[in-house]
């Protein structure tokens, strides 16, 4: 494995599942959050021609700089939704990966493996709020504990960024924040 | 703290390096391509969108049919690409500045309209965001497959174009008001030539207020004095025809006199065809933008532009940090071809979306010896900086870019 690229400043956070799980939205609030706090980002987005269920991917490079490369090639935060993105992706990380045990069942032991976070999103999401549509927000509370950004700001920035439901986006957001796992 | 080799600091040539110190006041957005591309326009004053929606170009019709009607413009939505070109002619002749968008099979099919826009010196601005190919196909990856089409859009020969490439979001914004102001200044349609990861990528980008006063931008003016095509010169300011306005002044697809009716008759050929290639190859150093690094020592130098220069750039410095003497070089103008640039008797390594080689042949025709000319194409996705670092690392080692899988180096 090649060492990593010379530009030690950058986050590389990658964040896949499927279509429909609101993988873009928690990339597009968590790239706001770093831009509003006067970072330079970038954000790749890939997906299949479906709308939902199909294959999706955001890789984002947070940097005080300018950012070159926009390419994920050293994760320091892995999100994975999906088996299939687990099992695609887990190479690139060499920092800590994050998933959701209800789409993730067969995690890797590997010596020298990334530092595993199982967060629960969709299970609590439908426990607490009766649906799966706000598991993307309570990950990204997770995340944001993770990776130590500021929590304020990414509930301003995830203010900014959905047009409804705030009450519970805000609620599952701080569900994820203070996850026992993540504390 | 950190030194920095100030030879490893990008050297950038083009305007927008001090209109970015100028507008101050505005909005850091997190957005797409496509919609700075968009905003660069109104920016530059387009008030015309015709076209015909196609991935990765779609969302800049989307942006366009919401924001024109808010400046005071008009969007058209057409019933195919080489109508919607034809329109924005139209539009233009009409007095306005116009643009279409489209991916590779549009642009294709905009080539007649092209050839009416380059003889008759209508300047608008057409974007083509590229997908991979040939025809239809990946529409979600990016290719680079256009940069000879771009370059011969039309048949007939007997002309030269203007074509532009940005690298980011933000420099999409720029480099759109520039292309803008260059279609103004030289009088024929210039392209962005973009791709599908600048096209839907989102970055940071800052947008001026609309309050800001842009001075730098190229404002419309009105021609209604003899000669309306300055035949036999390569003469810049001559303000472009405007029709309607009881001069006279014709335009045709034909071969054509100062007032623009048809001739048949060698010496206004030969007339003609000066003025289309020299008021572009006489002003090349007017229509250089470009991005340098670490030049001053490289033995082996990088070449690529659009989206891939950015993963390549970054392999650039890994390999500098193996301690390969690497350079970089980002072309912005892709046509008229900065032959200059590649004067130094160094090794290149040209990175480009595409298995065939394109940007690679002029590269080799322009640098000092072909053989030291290297390719490395890759096809629907960017290069990795792995990969990159590891080509120069083996060109500046062994004379070759090693095997790496789904990478061609034959030309």
């Amino acid at each position: 494995m090649a060492a990593p690229a010379s530009t030690k400043t950058r986050t590389e956070i990658l964040i896949s599942g499927f279509g429909g799980q609101g993988v873009v939205r928690m990339g597009q609030i968590l790239g706001l959050c770093a831009i509003n706090q006067g970072h330079r980002v970038t954000m790749l987005k890939s997906h299949g021609t479906e709308t939902r269920g199909g294959y999706v991917r955001a890789q984002l490079v947070i940097s005080p700089d300018e950012v070159d490369s926009p390419v994920v090639e050293h994760a320091d935060v892995f999100v994975a939704f999906s088996a299939p993105a687990y099992k695609k992706f887990y190479d690139l990380c060499d920092g800590t990966i994050m998933y959701d045990p209800e789409m993730v069942s067969d995690v890797r032991h590997d010596a020298g493996a990334a530092r595993h976070v199982a967060v629960p999103a969709t299970q609590l999401s439908k426990e607490r709020f009766s649906n799966q549509l706000f598991a993307n927000m309570i990950m990204l509370g997770a995340l944001t504990r993770v990776a130590a950004l500021d929590r304020d700001a990414m509930q301003r920035a995830m203010l900014a960024v959905i047009p409804r439901f705030h009450e519970q986006n805000l609620a599952a957001l701080e569900l994820g924040y203070t996850l026992p796992a993540v504390v | 703290m950190a030194t920095v080799d100030p030879a490893l600091l990008p050297n950038l040539v083009a305007p927008w390096s001090e209109w970015e110190r100028r507008a101050t006041r505005g909005r850091r957005l997190l957005e797409a391509g496509t919609y700075a591309l968009t905003e660069g326009a109104i920016a530059a004053g387009c008030r015309v969108f015709a076209g015909y929606p196609i991935t990765p170009a779609t969302d800049i019709a989307e942006y366009m049919s919401k924001r024109l009607p808010q400046v005071g413009g008009y969007y058209m939505q057409a019933e195919d690409e080489l109508a919607g070109m034809h329109m924005c002619a139209g539009a233009s002749l009409g007095g306005l500045k116009a643009m279409t968008a489209t991916s590779g099979p549009g642009y294709t099919l905009m080539h007649d309209a092209y050839g009416w826009a380059l003889t008759n010196e209508i300047p608008l601005v057409v974007v083509d965001a590229m997908r991979v190919g040939p025809i239809s196909g990946i529409t979600g990856a990016p290719g680079q497959g256009e940069f000879y089409v771009a370059r011969y859009c039309t048949h007939g020969g007997n002309f030269e174009t203007i074509v532009l490439s940005p690298s980011s979001v933000q420099e999409a914004f720029w480099l759109t008001i520039d292309a803008f102001n260059l279609s103004e200044r030289f009088r024929t349609p210039v392209t962005i030539l973009t791709d599908q990861v600048v096209s839907d990528m989102w970055e940071d980008l800052f947008v001026p207020d609309s309050t800001e006063p842009l001075d730098f931008v190229v404002p419309r003016a009105l021609n209604l004095s003899m000669p309306f095509y300055p035949v036999g010169s390569a003469a810049l300011d001559v303000p472009p025809n405007v029709i309607g306005h009881g001069t006279g002044v014709c335009v045709s697809a034909y071969t054509h006199t100062e007032e623009g009716y048809d001739i048949e008759e060698m010496e206004a050929q030969w007339a003609q065809t000066y003025r289309l290639v020299n008021k572009i190859r006489h002003h090349r150093a007017e229509l250089s933008r470009y991005e340098t690094l670490g030049l001053g020592d490289a033995e082996v130098i990088a070449v690529a532009y659009g989206a891939n220069a950015r993963t390549v750039k970054t392999g650039v410095l890994e390999a500098r940090r193996r301690g390969v003497r690497a350079g970089f070089i980002r072309l912005i103008t892709l046509w008229p071809f900065l032959d200059s640039l590649f004067e130094r008797d160094a090794r290149y390594v040209v990175c480009e979306l595409n298995y065939d080689g394109q940007l690679v042949r002029e590269v080799m025709r322009a640098a000092p010896d072909k053989r030291n000319v290297h390719f490395m194409g890759k096809s629907a996705e960017l290069h990795t900086v792995a990969e990159v670092a590891t080509a120069l690392e083996g060109v500046a080692r062994s004379g070759r870019v090693p095997e790496l899988p789904f990478i061609w180096t034959e030309v």
